[in-house]
């Protein structure tokens, strides 16, 4: 179980990555379609005219996958930001209640919002809504993206609650805490402070 | 339930989701379902899906995350040091030393980026580690950026000013213009401060490091050819007519990879990483701006800002003590809201006063930017704040507490820009009469 | 759940900016439906995509985010090329010729919305469409390479018929890219010209008349029987007379941002015979491939239409 989880979350955010790499991909031939065509107007040549059709939409399409499906791994790596101030000032005992709370209302925020972003892409397979664009591209293909990295979100939520529930320590801590320590240490050595004094 | 009571029970419910530890994306979303279930009937999941298709799906945001991945690729690459090395010791005689390169970096590179948290984000990569290994105080390190950050919204090009310009009908190349000259403004600013925090707290600088012979210091130099050229290169492309402002991201990216692979940094494992670490920043930042776009349409429904505005206009005040206001209206709301969700949701009700009042729209879109610019480091929802919080750990309370000078800062900013229209409107009209 | 006295309370996205007159229009049949119901149906206009953005709008009022909203037709036209009969190049140009082409496709449009759920209340047209360029084009010949703004598969077909390359530009991105370089020539109506101050960056503007596109106010039709009797009524004259008040008021825009366009030193031409005739024949061919694409319905409109 643990295994199919933890490769769940890797291949949802190795998804994302590749969407971000599309992105730059699609906009590079764009930028270089136009670079020929400068150099082929310069030589007074007939121009290629290689350009990528919708990319502006596409592009957008790319962003709100890569966004969604990069949710759960954020979370276990502690990226996604939250004020942690109370959780690390109580006892251990509190902080776990608190962290089980948190989780608690993160898994059903998630999950709601998983629940209803699936109903969205049964809304647009039903509708048959498609973009605007040059290119008349079916709604539900990039919105099933977008529920899908919710639905592994709301998965990771409640993985995470488990394990603060069953052992007490989430996966995000250890890199929360490594994170506070970057840039904490004493940054001025008592031999920079002589140093500088004089 | 009376407009006021809800919008103090919202407002307190935000803080209390924060203070348990709920993650910022998280408490914004829950606030939002709180407020429309209150407000309205309408089916709450279904606006959330919607919304958070619809703002996020976004051809300006790709820029994001282009504008990220761009910056761990530098900050693996050994480019920030080369940076730091040929900067510093050209700024071994102004006091404040390499805290000017924050400053200066963040101006730089918001003719670039539309954004402030992809300046913040890219800027601080390179910038945050190298200032710690050198012995600067982080909280004057956190503080800068923070601050200069915030230069990515006022200095062309700028999401904000579009978002403004298309909403009220004001020209997009005219505002670009007017922000020019009060992001100078605003950088020289944050440097003369700078400098006198470090002649004032000459025990938190670092040592100085040795003095270094001419020769050595221009081959220090030599190591900025790269970065240079990374900046010509993605400004240049914009202006020579290559890349949209928004491609420009792509192409900062491919010109970083080929920097990297050039200076033998470049392997499969610093790509990976780079572009991992980029994923999930950028997946932190739009999570956040999806919660804060439904917040916003939540507010759309439940008209508090709206209400708020409409009861400053009955005030009928007098032009500047209209403006003084409406600053005090939008800190507030800054607090609370991102920069964009304030203008959509209150330039409808505000502009008409403000024309009313005699002022300039080109010159408020301005004013707007810098309260804006505010905002983006108040506590509880600033994404500078957030974007430091991402990278060095430190909670967005203490970071906005570093970062209070620079507010201050652009509060004096904004009363210099109400003193001195000029400012804003002297390179627009000289520029652009071609009449 | 606010309000003191029974009262429907609206939301009303709409997509365009307090200073566009379709915005101005709406406010106005605001205003009219709330005095007309002694403010029992109040509708709060959200402007400018501040509620929900241009392509949500639709779908929100169906799926019941917002009981009213605004569209540009055309916007849909991937969904159903019916929507896009008023964008079809040189087939309606003049007021007179679009409000017949709006007479003939109104049933047809009515009739796509109400399978949705949809009821739809009025519609108005922007002015006509002409080209901005950097001199001024007497033969299409001379769009030979030029970057042409394109911005769904309508433009670009028509571009591309020019000659023109079609140039993707955002529109929010037009100052820049033509400032840059990015593109030489656009399709817009003198509203949108004035309001990118076009004279920053391209000096001609041939006055064509391309097509009229027009927004439409669509209802969701069960927040529109959850009303009285009497606020129905009320709510369908405010839209009769929104209708003939916007029809007037894009006619006077049409005028009025034409001069400021002069006034600001752009050349404002008529198309000369030469390119008229050239874009009356791209204006032929592309009915004809609407007509393929558009089946039998779309015959109906046409015939319906040149009766
Ligand atoms: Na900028
Ligand atoms: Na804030």
């Amino acid at each position: 179980m643990r295994a199919i989880l933890d490769g769940l979350y890797r291949a949802s955010s190795a998804a994302a990555a590749v969407c971000l790499c599309v992105i730059a991909g699609l906009v590079l031939v764009q930028v270089f379609g136009r670079i020929l065509d400068a150099a082929l107007r310069a030589l007074d040549m007939p121009i290629a005219g290689i350009t990528v059709p919708s990319l502006n939409e596409i592009a957008g399409f790319l962003f709100v996958a890569a966004t969604f499906l990069a949710l759960a791994a954020t979370l276990r790596k502690a990226d996604h930001i939250r004020v942690s101030m109370l959780i690390k000032a109580v006892p251990l005992s509190v902080r776990r209640v608190l962290e089980a709370l948190v989780l608690l209302i993160g898994s059903a925020i998630a999950a709601y919002a998983a629940y209803h972003a699936v109903l969205q892409v049964v809304d647009s397979i039903q509708f048959s809504t498609v973009s605007f664009g040059v290119i008349a591209i079916p709604l539900w293909i990039p919105q099933s993206a977008l529920a899908a990295g919710l639905v592994v979100f709301a998965i990771s939520m409640i993985d995470e609650l488990t394990t603060v529930l069953t052992s007490g320590v989430p996966t995000y801590q250890a890199h929360e805490e490594a994170k506070s320590e970057m840039l904490q240490k004493p940054v001025i050595t008592p031999e920079d402070a002589e140093r500088g004094a004089s | 339930m009376g407009i006021e009571t809800l919008a103090i029970v919202l407002g307190l419910a935000m803080l209390a989701a924060l203070a348990l530890g709920l993650w910022v994306s998280l408490a914004l979303t829950a606030v939002a379902v709180l407020g429309i279930v209150i407000a309205t009937s309408v089916p709450v999941g279904t606006v959330l899906a919607t919304t958070f298709w619809g703002k996020l799906n976004s051809w300006e945001l790709t820029a994001l995350p282009m504008f990220i991945w761009m910056g761990e690729i530098l900050f693996r690459s050994k480019l920030s040091e080369d940076m730091f090395a040929g900067l510093a010791p050209w700024m071994r005689g102004l006091p404040g030393r390499l805290l000017h390169v924050n400053i200066l970096g963040c101006t730089i590179f918001a003719a670039v980026s539309g954004s402030s948290a992809a300046t913040t984000a890219t800027i601080g990569r390179m910038a945050l580690p190298e200032l710690s290994q050198r012995g600067y105080d982080p909280r004057i390190a956190i503080g800068t950026l923070a601050g200069s950050g915030t230069l990515g919204l006022l200095i062309p090009p700028s999401i904000i000013l579009i978002v403004y310009g298309a909403a009220t009908e004001q020209s997009i190349a005219r505002l670009f213009i007017a922000g020019v000259l009060p992001g100078i403004m605003l950088a020289v600013l944050f440097m003369g401060f700078t400098a006198i925090w470090a002649i004032l707290n000459r025990d938190k600088m670092p040592a100085h490091e040795p003095a270094i012979p001419l020769r050595e210091r221009l081959a220090a130099t030599g190591r900025l050819i790269p970065i240079i050229l990374l900046i010509v290169a993605v400004i240049g492309s914009i202006y020579a007519g290559l890349a949209s402002p928004t491609e420009a991201a792509a192409v900062g990216v491919f010109c970083a990879l080929f920097l990297s692979w050039v200076s033998g940094t470049l392997s499969k494992e610093s790509f990976t990483e780079a572009l991992l670490g980029a994923t999930r920043t950028s997946c932190m930042i739009a999570f956040i701006l999806a919660g804060a776009a439904f917040l916003t349409v939540a507010m759309g429904y439940t008209r508090i800002p709206r209400e708020l505005a409409a009861w400053i206009g009955v005030l009928d005040l007098s032009p500047y003590a209209l403006l003084a206001a409406l600053t005090l209206f939008f800190i507030v709301l800054g607090c609370f809201l991102d920069g964009i969700s304030i203008v959509v949701l209150t330039t409808s009700i505000i502009l008409p006063m403000v024309q009313a009042a005699g002022i300039d729209p080109i010159w408020f879109g301005i004013f707007l930017v810098l309260v804006v610019e505010m905002s983006q480091i108040t506590p509880p929802v600033g994404f500078n704040l957030f974007v430091i919080q991402g990278m060095t750990g430190r909670n967005i309370f203490q970071v906005a507490l570093y970062a209070l000078p620079f507010f201050g800062l652009l509060v004096l900013g904004t009363v210099l820009l109400v003193v001195f229209p000029e400012i804003a409107l002297w390179l627009p009209e000289t520029m652009l009469s071609n009449r | 759940a606010t309000g003191a006295f029974a009262q429907t309370a609206w939301d009303m996205p709409t997509p365009y900016g307090d200073s566009i007159f379709h915005t101005a229009n709406i406010m106005e049949f605001a205003d009219d439906v709330r005095e007309a119901t002694d403010g029992s149906l109040d509708i709060t206009v959200h402007s400018a995509g501040s509620l929900f953005g241009h392509p949500e709008i639709k779908d929100a009022v169906r799926r019941q985010l917002a009981p009213i909203g605004e569209v540009l037709i055309s916007r849909l036209s991937n969904e159903n090329p019916l929507y896009g009969v008023d964008s079809i190049p040189f087939l309606a140009t003049s007021y007179d010729e679009a409000r017949a082409l709006w007479e003939a496709s109104e049933p047809a449009i009515a009739a796509l919305l109400e399978e949705e759920g949809l009821k739809l209340l009025f519609a108005v047209p922007w002015p006509p469409q002409g080209i901005y360029a950097g001199e001024e084009v007497t033969d299409a010949a001379q769009m030979d390479g030029v970057r042409f703004r394109a911005y769904n598969a309508a433009t670009e077909r028509l571009a591309t018929l020019m000659g023109a390359v079609p140039t993707q530009v955002e529109a929010g991105d037009i100052p820049t890219a033509f400032s840059t370089g990015r593109v030489d020539a656009m399709i817009t109506s003198p509203s949108t010209g004035v309001a990118s101050q076009a004279w920053d960056f391209v000096s001609v503007y041939h006055d064509t008349r391309a097509w009229l596109p027009k927004n439409m106010v669509i209802v969701n039709m069960s927040a529109f029987e959850a009303l009285s009797a009497d606020e129905q009524a009320a709510l369908m004259a405010a839209a009769d007379e929104a209708e003939a008040r916007g029809w007037a008021m894009s006619e006077e825009e049409t005028g009025s941002k034409t001069d400021t366009l002069a006034e600001n030193g752009m050349g404002v031409v008529e198309p000369s015979a030469t390119l008229a005739a050239q874009l009356g024949e791209i204006g032929e061919t592309m009915t004809n491939e609407w007509l393929e694409s558009a089946g039998e319905a779309g015959q109906a409109v046409i015939d319906a239409y040149r009766m």
